[in-house]
C-alpha cells in the first residue's frame, strides 16, 4: 500500500508556538484519514442510509440534522445536509465496504478520502480559537459531543465534528489543507499552541 | 507633580510615571492617563487646528464625543491620523503628534484662513470654484483643478502609505444577553442576567467598567460609587457564563440581534502581546440585547467657543474625579440645567476654583442652590456668555443678561476672568444603536432631547439612555432590563442606596446664544450657527442637505455633540419645532472602526491559497507559480537565464517532439451519480451522454438557459450510473451551484447526487509522440495500446503500487492520457511518470507552454467561452444535439445569437513577426492614422514554435468568412499596430492524425 502525502508541507511540525508562556490553548493535529466517505440518501431514505452506514463502522447514527455519532477507535460519522453524512474510520479499505454496503435504492456513497484532509483541535481554548473563524456557537450546549456541522470561512468550507468537550475533528478539502492551517495556527496564537 | 494635578484622588496609579511625547515635547503621565488628561495635567490647552478655519483647538470633552482633540499617532513607523487623544491610553514611549497645521501647532500658516472667514461658509467650494464655459479648465475641471489644492488645505490628519504591520483578527460570539455598557446600569443588568443563568457578553467600551460611576463621587450602597462598580465587575467576572470585554465598542446593531463590536486590545500597550492582535472585532449573537449606552452631553452655541479652555461640565467633572486634573484655576460654569452644579460642586472638592456658575434660567432647584454653594459661588442666573476672550487659550468671558423664553440680551455685559469654561447644553441618549435596529426616534419636550425608539428588536434599554440621569435610577432600570433579558419578571427587591442629590436635569430649551463672532455648533467640521442659517437661506432645509451642504455631523465624531444643537437652530430658522425638523436615522459604526479588523485574516499572507498535491515539487523544480484563482499552478519551468518565452517555446517544444507532462489536478471534478444521471447530463449538456458506454469519455459542451456558453469538458463513465464530470478550473465552482441548482429547484424528480470530487484526484497529462511508451514503462494491470486505451478510452491500472485511472484525451493535439490516482498519491504518481518517461527526455510544463499548445490546435477555453459567445461562434455547433433538449436550447436560436456577422472565432497569424497582445483590437484601416472600426479582438497569443510563428486566436466579426484576409492588430496601450493575417484556428495537426494516431 502506497503511503499518502500529507498537503500540510513542511512547516506543519511538531513544538509549541504562539504565547504559551501561560499554557497551551489547543494541540493540533492532523490524524491519518483513513477512509472518508460522503453518503447520501434519496428523500425518505436518510434513516435506512444511516442505519446501513452505522452497521458497517459500528456505530448508532440518526438522520437528523447535525446528529453525528463516533468512537474513540476512529469510526465516525455527521450529518452534514438534509439526507447527507460524512462518514470516516481509520481503516483505508472502509470505502469498499461502505460502497458495497448501500443498495442503489437507498442513496450513493462516494470516496473522498484523498479528497478532505482531517485535523484535530483540542484543547480548553477550541471553541474559542474556532470561533474566531465560523459563525457558529461552539457551547456544548449549542453544539453537544457527537454532532455536526458544515460551515465556511471565507473560501474554506469546513465540516466539523465534536467529538470531546474540547476536542473537535474538522475536515478540510485538500487543496485548501495548508492555507487554512496557517489561518488556525493564526488563530491559535495568543492562546498558544501545539502541533502533534 | 503635574501642574494641573490635584494632590490626590482619581483612578490613575500615581506611583507609575509613563513617559511620552507630543510634538516632539516629552511630558510625563501616570498609567491610567489618557492622551487628553495627560496633556491636560501638563498645562497642554492648544492640541489642534480646527478643520476648515485652523482655529486653535483644545480638549473639548473626556470621551468617545472628542470633537476638537485628534491627532495622529506614530508606532512602528506607521502613522494613524485622527484618533481622539480622549480615547488614547498613555504608555510609555507614546508619540503623538498634532494634525491639520504648518509648520507647527504654535505658528501654522493655515491660520490665514480665518482672515476669509466670511467668504468660507457652508457650500463655498462649490459656489467659487465654478469654472469658466470655455479653456482648460472649463467648467468642473476647474473645481477638479483647485480640489488638491482645496484638499491639501482642510482636512484632518494625513493617512499613511506603509503597510500597517498590526495583527487584526475577528471573532464570532454568541450568548443569551449582550449588555452595551458596563456604567451603573450595565451592570446591574449583567448581574441579574447572570443570576439567571444566562450567558452573557458586557461590552465596555472604556478600559475599565463602571462608566459614571467612576468619577462621580457618589455613593452606592454606602461606599464609594468607584468602589461598588469594582466589586461588580469583580463578581460578574468570577462567574463562568459571564465574558466582559473591556475596551469594546459596540458599533453596529443588525436584524436579528446581531452586533458588531471592536475590541482594542494593544493601543495602550507599548507593544502587542506576542501573537495577539492589535484589534479584534466581534460579532455577536445576541437573544436579547441590553443598551445601557448612556448619554452624552451638548455644548450651547455662543460666540468664541470653540477657544481651547472652552469644555464641557460633565468633561471637566471627569478629569477631576477620574484624572485628578484641575482643568483651570478659575473655572466658569455655563448652563441650562442642574448637572454643570454638580460639576461645579465636585470641581471645588477635587481642589479646583469655581469663578462663577453662568445659568440661563432665572430660576434654579434649591438642589442646584445648595450645590452652587457647595462651589462657593452665587450662581448669575438669567445670563449667557456673548463672548469668550484669549487667544491660545480662554482667559475671560462676557456674560450680559439674558431671556431664555425669547433668546434676547438686554443690559450691560461685563467680563469674568477665567481660564477655563465648562459647559453644558442637555443631555442626549445614546441611542445610535437603537435607531440602527428600529423605529425613528422619538423627541422629549422635558429632556430637550431624543429618546430611544420604541425596540424593534428583543432589546430593552437602560440608565441614561433612556433619559433618566439618576444613580438610583440606573441601577433600577439596569436590573430591570436584566431580569427581562433573562425573561423574568421586574423585582421589588430594594436596590442599593444612593447619595446623590435629587437636581433639576431637564434642560431650558436654550441651544445658542447670538452675538458677534462665530458660534460653532460642530466643532470637528468647523459648521457654525450661521452656516445653519445659511443653508436654510439657500433651501438646504431638511436634516438631509442641512447635513451634505454644510458637513454638519460627519467625520470621525458623526456629530455627536453637534447634531442636536444644529437641528435646534434649523428648527428655529424654519419657525417648526425640533421634532418637526427631524433627525437623521444612525447608521454603523457609531465610532470608527479599524479597516484591519474589518479585513482580518482575509488579506495578506492568509489570503487562502488551493495547492496541488504536486505544489512542492514544482516549486523545488524551478517552476515560476502563478495564480489562477486561488490555485497556484506552474507557470514556465525555467531553465537558469530563460525568458519566459524562451521556457514555453522549449517546453512545448518538447511537448511536440516527445512527451511532456502538466500537473491539471486542479481541473474542477464533479461525481454524478444516482439512477438519472445520464438523463441529468443529456439536459446539461449540449451532446448526447446517455449512449456514452461505461469506460469512455466524451467532451461536453453546457449553455446557459440564454444559449449563451457556460463551460465545457470532459465527463467520463465509470460505471452505469456514474460519472466524473471534469470543468475547466475557473468554473468549479459555478458549474457545481448551477447543477445543484437545476437539480434542487428544476428537475427535483431526477435522482442524482453531486459531490465535489476536485481534492480527491491528482491527475497529470502525459502529451507528446513518446507519451504511450512512458505509460507503457510504469502502468501495470492493464494494457495502454491503441486497442485496450483508444482516444476517449478509460482503464484502470496500478504506477509503482499506487492505484489509477487512465484516460486518453488530449488538449495538445498530440497523443495524450490523463493519469488520475488519489491526491494523496499524486506526490508518488508524478515522479513515477517522470522516472519513467526520463529516457525520452520527458519534460514537464506550465501553464504558457499548456496555453501555447491549445493556441496551436485551437482549442477553445475561458478567453473564448467569455460569458458572451456561444457554441456558434466558437464553431462548436456540431455539439447541439437536435435529438434532444438541453439547458439554453430554448434560446439559443435568437436571431441576435445566430446571426454569421456576430464576433466569431478564427485563427491570427503575425505578418510582422512581432508578438501579439491579448484584448489587442483587429481592425481594417492600414495606417495608425484611420483604423477603422474594431472587427473583433485577440483572446489568446503565443509564439508557436510548431509553426515558428507569432499566432493568437481571436473572436472577429464574420468569423471563418474572413479565412484568408488580411487585417491589422491595434494595441494602443501596448503601442502595437502591424499586419495580421486571419486564418483558420486549427494551426496544427487539423485533422487530428496525432491526437488519434
Amino acid at each position: 500500500m502506497v503511503e499518502r502525502a500529507t498537503p500540510l508541507g513542511a512547516d506543519f511540525k511538531p513544538g509549541s508556538y504562539g504565547d504559551f508562556a501561560d499554557g497551551i490553548g489547543i494541540t493540533l493535529s492532523a490524524p491519518p484519514s483513513g477512509t472518508i466517505v460522503e453518503a447520501t440518501a434519496w428523500p425518505g431514505r436518510e434513516r435506512a442510509l444511516a442505519a446501513r452506514v452505522g452497521k458497517v463502522v459500528g456505530l448508532s447514527l440518526e438522520a437528523g440534522a447535525g446528529a453525528g455519532a463516533f468512537k474513540e477507535t476512529g469510526a465516525a460519522a455527521f450529518n452534514i445536509g438534509p439526507g447527507r453524512f460524512l462518514v470516516s474510520g481509520r481503516n483505508e479499505v472502509l470505502a469498499d465496504r461502505l460502497i458495497g454496503a448501500v443498495p442503489e435504492e437507498t442513496g450513493t456513497l462516494t470516496d473522498l478520502s484523498h479528497g478532505r484532509t482531517r485535523l484535530r483541535v483540542e484543547g480548553a481554548r477550541a471553541e474559542w480559537v474556532l470561533a474566531k473563524l465560523f459563525a457558529l456557537d461552539f457551547s456544548s450546549a449549542a453544539f453537544p459531543v457527537t454532532e455536526g456541522r458544515a460551515t465556511a470561512h471565507h473560501d474554506y468550507f469546513v465540516q466539523i465534528q465534536r467529538t470531546g468537550d474540547q476536542r473537535f475533528e474538522l475536515y478540510v478539502f485538500r487543496s485548501f489543507a495548508r492555507a487554512f492551517v496557517s489561518v488556525l495556527r493564526r488563530a491559535a496564537e495568543d492562546v498558544g499552541y501545539r502541533i502533534e | 507633580m503635574s501642574p494641573r494635578r490635584s494632590a490626590s484622588g482619581g483612578s490613575i496609579d500615581r506611583l507609575r510615571t509613563i513617559r511620552f511625547t507630543f510634538d516632539g515635547e516629552a511630558y510625563a503621565g501616570h498609567a491610567g492617563d489618557t492622551l487628553a488628561s495627560a496633556l491636560l495635567a501638563n498645562g497642554v490647552r492648544l492640541v489642534g487646528r480646527s478643520f476648515k478655519y485652523h482655529r486653535p483647538r483644545g480638549v473639548f470633552t473626556a470621551g468617545i464625543d472628542e470633537p476638537n482633540a485628534l491627532v495622529t499617532i506614530l508606532r512602528d513607523n506607521v502613522r494613524e491620523p485622527n484618533i481622539p487623544a480622549t480615547r488614547i491610553e498613555i504608555y510609555d514611549g507614546l508619540r503623538a503628534e498634532s494634525q491639520n497645521r504648518f509648520p507647527s501647532l504654535a505658528f501654522d500658516l493655515g491660520a490665514v484662513n480665518r482672515l476669509g472667514g466670511r467668504m468660507l461658509g457652508a457650500g463655498f467650494y462649490y459656489k467659487t470654484f465654478m469654472g469658466p464655459a470655455v479653456g482648460p479648465l472649463r467648467s468642473t475641471r476647474f473645481w477638479m483643478f483647485c480640489e488638491r489644492f482645496i484638499r491639501r488645505a482642510a482636512g484632518l490628519g494625513r493617512a499613511d502609505h506603509a503597510p500597517d504591520p498590526s495583527r487584526y483578527e475577528r471573532m464570532n460570539a454568541f450568548c443569551d444577553v449582550l449588555v452595551v455598557g458596563g456604567g451603573i446600569s450595565g451592570l446591574m443588568a449583567a448581574e441579574a442576567a447572570a443570576r439567571a443563568g444566562k450567558r452573557v457578553i458586557l461590552a465596555e467600551q472604556e478600559p475599565e467598567t463602571g462608566g459614571f460611576a467612576l468619577w462621580s463621587g457618589e455613593t452606592i450602597a454606602g461606599k464609594p460609587a468607584a468602589d461598588w462598580a469594582r466589586t461588580m465587575t469583580e463578581k460578574l467576572a468570577a462567574l463562568d457564563n459571564v465574558r466582559i470585554l473591556p475596551r469594546t465598542t459596540v458599533w453596529g446593531h443588525y436584524d436579528g440581534n446581531t452586533l458588531a463590536a471592536l475590541e482594542r486590545i494593544g493601543d495602550h500597550l507599548p507593544k502587542t502581546p506576542k501573537g495577539h492582535p492589535r484589534h479584534r472585532h466581534w460579532t455577536i449573537r445576541a437573544g436579547a440585547v441590553v443598551l445601557a449606552t448612556g448619554a452624552l452631553e451638548r455644548p450651547i452655541a455662543f460666540p468664541g467657543n470653540d477657544r481651547p479652555g472652552v469644555m464641557l461640565a460633565g468633561a471637566v467633572r471627569r478629569y477631576a474625579g477620574e484624572f485628578g486634573v484641575l482643568c483651570g484655576d478659575r473655572t466658569v460654569f455655563f448652563t441650562n440645567n442642574d448637572s454643570a452644579y454638580q460639576a461645579a460642586s465636585a470641581l471645588k472638592r477635587a481642589g479646583g476654583h469655581v469663578a462663577a456658575i453662568v445659568d440661563v434660567r432665572r430660576t434654579i432647584s434649591e438642589a442646584a442652590a445648595a450645590l452652587a454653594a457647595e462651589a462657593g459661588v452665587v450662581p448669575l442666573t438669567g445670563q449667557a456668555i456673548v463672548e469668550t476672550r484669549g487667544g491660545r487659550q480662554v482667559t475671560g468671558i462676557v456674560v450680559q443678561p439674558f431671556d431664555a423664553a425669547t433668546g434676547a440680551l438686554s443690559g450691560d455685559a461685563r467680563p469674568v476672568e477665567c481660564d477655563c469654561l465648562a459647559v453644558s447644553g442637555g443631555f442626549q441618549p445614546v441611542i445610535h444603536l437603537a435607531s440602527q435596529a428600529g423605529a425613528k426616534a422619538e423627541w422629549d419636550e422635558t429632556m430637550q432631547a431624543f429618546l430611544p425608539p420604541a425596540p424593534g428588536q428583543h432589546w430593552r434599554g437602560a440608565g441614561s439612555f433612556l433619559g433618566d440621569m439618576t444613580t438610583a435610577g440606573a441601577l433600577e432600570t439596569g436590573r430591570d432590563a436584566g431580569l427581562w433579558a433573562s425573561g423574568k419578571k421586574p423585582s421589588r427587591a430594594k436596590l442599593p442606596e444612593t447619595g446623590a442629590p435629587p437636581i433639576d436635569i431637564a434642560p431650558a430649551p436654550v441651544f445658542e446664544i447670538r452675538g458677534k463672532g462665530k458660534a460653532f455648533v460642530d466643532l470637528q467640521h468647523d459648521v457654525t450657527a450661521d452656516d445653519v442659517r445659511l443653508a436654510h437661506r439657500e433651501g438646504f432645509v431638511s436634516v438631509e442637505h442641512l447635513k451634505r451642504y454644510t458637513t454638519l455631523g460627519m467625520a470621525t465624531d458623526q456629530g455627536k455633540t453637534s447634531n442636536v444643537p444644529g437641528l435646534a437652530i434649523m428648527a428655529e430658522a424654519r419657525g417648526i419645532s425640533i421634532p418637526e425638523a427631524g433627525t437623521t436615522r444612525f447608521r454603523p459604526p457609531y465610532a470608527p472602526v479599524s479597516i484591519g479588523a474589518l479585513a482580518a485574516e482575509r488579506y495578506g499572507d492568509l489570503k487562502p491559497d488551493r495547492l496541488t498535491p504536486m505544489h512542492d515539487w514544482h516549486v523545488e523544480h524551478g517552476a515560476r507559480m502563478m495564480e489562477a484563482g486561488l490555485w497556484h499552478r506552474p507557470m514556465i519551468y525555467g531553465a537558469p537565464g530563460e525568458t519566459v518565452e524562451q521556457a514555453y517555446i522549449r517546453e512545448a517544444g518538447a511537448v511536440r517532439r516527445s512527451v511532456g507532462i502538466v500537473d491539471v489536478s486542479t481541473l474542477g471534478k464533479i461525481a454524478v451519480k444516482g439512477p438519472d444521471a445520464a438523463e441529468f447530463l443529456d439536459r446539461v449538456y449540449t451532446n448526447m451522454f446517455s449512449t456514452l458506454p461505461v469506460g469512455r469519455a466524451r467532451y461536453g459542451l453546457m449553455l446557459r438557459e440564454d444559449g449563451i456558453a457556460f463551460d465545457d469538458g470532459t465527463t467520463w463513465r465509470l460505471g452505469e450510473n456514474d460519472f466524473l464530470m471534469t470543468t475547466t478550473t475557473a468554473n468549479a465552482g459555478p458549474v457545481m451551484q448551477h447543477l445543484e441548482y437545476v437539480l434542487d429547484v428544476v428537475w427535483p424528480d431526477l435522482r442524482v447526487h453531486l459531490t465535489s470530487v476536485t481534492d480527491q484526484w491528482a491527475s497529470a497529462a502525459i502529451a507528446g509522440p513518446d507519451a504511450r511508451k512512458v505509460l507503457e514503462k510504469c502502468v501495470a494491470g492493464t494494457m495502454v495500446d491503441n486497442e485496450a486505451l483508444p482516444f476517449m478510452g478509460i482503464v484502470r491500472g496500478t504506477v509503482e503500487g499506487a492505484p489509477v485511472m487512465i484516460c486518453r484525451l488530449s488538449f495538445s493535439g498530440e497523443l495524450a492520457y490523463e493519469v488520475y490516482c488519489g491526491a494523496g498519491h499524486g506526490l508518488h504518481i508524478w515522479e513515477a511518470l517522470m522516472d519513467a518517461g526520463e529516457p525520452f527526455g520527458i519534460t514537464p510544463y506550465g501553464m504558457e507552454a499548456l496555453g501555447t499548445l491549445r493556441i496551436e490546435k485551437g482549442h477553445v477555453t475561458g478567453a473564448e467561452i467569455d460569458g458572451r459567445t456561444t457554441a456558434r461562434d466558437l464553431y462548436l455547433d456540431w455539439m447541439l444535439s437536435k435529438k434532444k433538449p438541453f439547458i439554453g436550447s430554448g434560446l439559443m436560436d435568437r436571431p441576435g445569437l445566430i446571426d454569421r456577422n456576430r464576433i466569431r472565432l478564427v485563427g491570427v497569424i503575425s505578418l510582422d513577426g512581432q508578438p501579439l497582445g491579448g484584448g489587442a483590437h483587429i481592425v481594417e484601416g492600414g495606417s495608425l492614422d484611420d483604423l477603422g472600426q474594431s472587427i473583433g479582438h485577440i483572446t489568446a497569443f503565443c509564439y508557436s514554435p510548431a509553426l515558428a510563428k507569432y499566432i493568437g486566436l481571436a473572436l472577429v466579426k464574420g468569423g471563418k468568412a474572413r479565412h484568408g484576409t488580411r487585417a491589422f492588430v491595434s494595441d494602443p496601450l501596448r503601442k502595437r499596430f502591424g499586419p495580421v493575417e486571419l486564418v483558420s484556428h486549427h494551426f496544427f495537426d487539423p485533422d487530428g492524425r496525432r491526437m488519434h494516431g
